[in-house]
């Protein structure tokens, strides 16, 4: 009887508790990651996407935005994305932030990291990020480009700054292809010397004041140039590369694409 | 009187009277038997006859153990022109084998104890040792390669040059073993002996050891000393072009000729060791010391070597992508 009490007394706690923390990352997240302007997405896969960016918006510390339009208003698509980011920031308060803009209008896709992203995602791992969206973008699978953003852009994210994620040298397989390797040699090695080296080497049993070049000549034949080009930048073009500064003063680090 | 590897000299083990081998006067040596006599041995010793393989030249007596040197199998052309004597005694090279089965880092744990030699035999192999003249005459095309970057262009400059190299060609005394019995291979391993200690033979260094004469004479033996040394000539010839980045030989010939041929005994230790009810051989340097044959190998031993490499590597990678990437996975 006592103890059902107890459990009565503790309820509203409980229940304020909850509130409390529901009602933080509410604030914090307000539903507004999404901003479909030019309509690309149902409203199913909006809200599915809603979560998936709060879900890792929260891990990272930083807004994951996507924001769409059919008409960047003259602007260049870093200027539009650049008010749109400082209207917000200055409205939220929120200045940590990966942005993901396309403009169908102009077929051009603009990725941008503010505040610690600027640091986390960098111009270089932007770059990264478009490589693996870009084919989403000319198939038209925006909601799988954005996740595919989130999702990769968290992963990079994990990385110390300025190191490259995708090296090879941070691979696991590699590490575990090298380390398969090392040990075959080394052990094959340990097995075929079991049975005593061969330690003569080809200096053994020369004869040093005989063994000479009696003559010898270099003569030039002819010559052959090959050319090749330098390939030019990936398909669609990059340009924006290395990030800027918006209208409102936020530096941010970023790179586009046309699709 | 036997021949002791630690001074060199001739000693009696019963009263230690030593003999200088260098300077033993060769009539003391008895040669009972002339060529083409029946080959009948009696242990000067004990008087017992002493049966022995027909290539045998040294041994011991079976019923006194006394040493025996079947001297007119070492005359004429049997005689050799030179011999390396023993350096490493029987309780030395026992102490040196056991010392290599510890060091078998995938042999068996029970091998590694050493103390089941069953059998050492201290054996004067028979060797050629050639001196080989030769010259090379060498065609090569050699290239160099430049690249270089003019706006947005890559240009690769590739330079042909002929190259014609005339190479006298000298080798001293590359050895080759001349006995049927001893494998090719380990005998090649013994390699390097110590040419400085190479003496004039004399009949009583074989004295308390197992000696044979040669199977095969320096004409036979001519082609495996060749295919020794082709492969050394190639090395010296790639030394002598150099400053290219690729060279491709288009005509290289190379004649070389025995100048000159020693027939020499070589001092080996033949090691018998049971292990796991078979009989493993050794071979010995009987002057370096140096041991060679195959040792049993434990797959256990070899799967640990194996994962304990492949893992701690694993783990050092690892470890030093975390520090750089800050993540682990």
């Amino acid at each position: 009887m006592r103890n059902f009490h107890c459990k009565w007394v503790w309820m509203p706690v409980l229940a304020l508790l909850l509130f409390f923390i529901g009602g933080l990352s509410v604030s914090a997240q307000t539903g507004d990651l999404i901003h479909d302007e030019a309509g690309l997405l149902s409203g199913e896969e909006t809200q599915e996407l809603e979560a998936l960016a709060e879900q890792y918006g929260a891990e990272q510390n930083v807004d994951f935005l996507f924001l769409t339009t059919d008409n960047t208003e003259g602007q260049s698509i870093e200027g539009y994305m650049g008010d749109f980011f400082d209207d917000r920031a200055d409205s939220t308060g929120r200045e940590d932030a990966v942005l993901l803009t396309i403009d169908i209008g102009g077929r051009e896709v603009y990725l941008a990291g503010f505040g610690t992203a600027e640091r986390t995602l960098d111009s270089e791992r932007v770059d990264l990020v478009l490589d693996q969206i870009i084919p989403e973008m000319q198939s038209g699978d925006y909601a799988d480009a954005f996740e595919e953003t989130v999702v990769t852009s968290s992963e990079y994210m994990e990385y110390r700054p300025g190191v490259n994620p995708e090296s090879i040298f941070l691979k696991t397989w590699f590490h575990l292809a090298i380390a398969l390797l090392l040990a075959g040699i080394i052990v094959g090695s340990m097995l075929y010397n079991a049975g005593g080296r061969v330690t003569t080497t080809p200096g053994t049993y020369v004869d040093r004041d005989h063994t000479r070049v009696r003559s010898q000549d270099d003569r030039f034949r002819n010559k052959t140039v090959t050319r090749s080009k330098i390939p030019k930048n990936k398909d669609g073009g990059g340009f924006g590369g290395g990030g800027g500064m918006t209208g409102g003063g936020r530096s941010f680090s970023g790179g586009g694409r046309s699709f | 009187m036997a021949f002791d590897s630690d001074s060199g000299h001739l000693s009696c083990p019963s009263c230690g009277h030593e003999e200088n081998i260098e300077t033993f006067p060769e009539q003391n040596i008895e040669r009972k038997f002339g060529e083409g006599e029946a080959k009948e041995y009696h242990c000067e010793n004990c008087g017992a006859i002493i049966l022995t393989e027909a290539e045998t030249t040294a041994t011991h007596c079976s019923f006194c153990g006394a040493p025996v040197v079947l001297a007119d199998r070492l005359t004429g052309d049997l005689a050799p022109a030179k011999v390396i004597p023993f350096t490493v005694s029987k309780d030395e090279a026992v102490a040196a084998f056991k010392k290599w089965t510890r060091g078998g880092r995938l042999t068996p744990r029970g091998f590694m104890s050493g103390d089941r030699i069953k059998k050492m035999t201290g054996m004067y192999v028979p060797f050629w040792l050639y001196d080989i003249e030769g010259e090379a005459h060498i065609q090569a095309i050699g290239t160099q390669v430049r690249t270089y970057q003019s706006g947005d262009t890559i240009y690769t400059e590739t330079n042909f040059y002929d190259v014609f190299r005339e190479i006298d060609l000298s080798y001293l005394k590359v050895p080759a073993d001349a006995s049927e019995k001893m494998d090719d291979v380990l005998m090649d391993k013994l390699e390097p002996y110590d040419y400085s200690e190479l003496k004039d033979f004399r009949m009583p260094y074989l004295a308390g050891y197992l000696a044979e004469k040669y199977d095969f004479d320096d004409e036979q033996l001519f082609s495996r000393v060749e295919s020794k040394i082709v492969p050394y000539i190639d090395a010296y010839i790639s030394t002598t072009i150099s400053g290219y980045s690729s060279v491709s030989y288009t005509n290289k010939q190379i004649d070389a000729q025995k100048k000159k041929v020693y027939y020499t005994l070589f001092p080996v230790w033949m090691v018998y060791y049971d292990f796991d009810n078979k009989e493993h051989t050794f071979a010995m340097n009987g002057q370096t010391g140096k041991v060679v044959g195959k040792p049993p190998i434990s797959a256990g031993k070899v799967a640990l070597w194996f994962t304990g490499i492949a893992v701690s590597s694993f783990a050092v990678m690892k470890a030093i992508a975390f520090a750089v990437g800050g993540v682990l996975w």
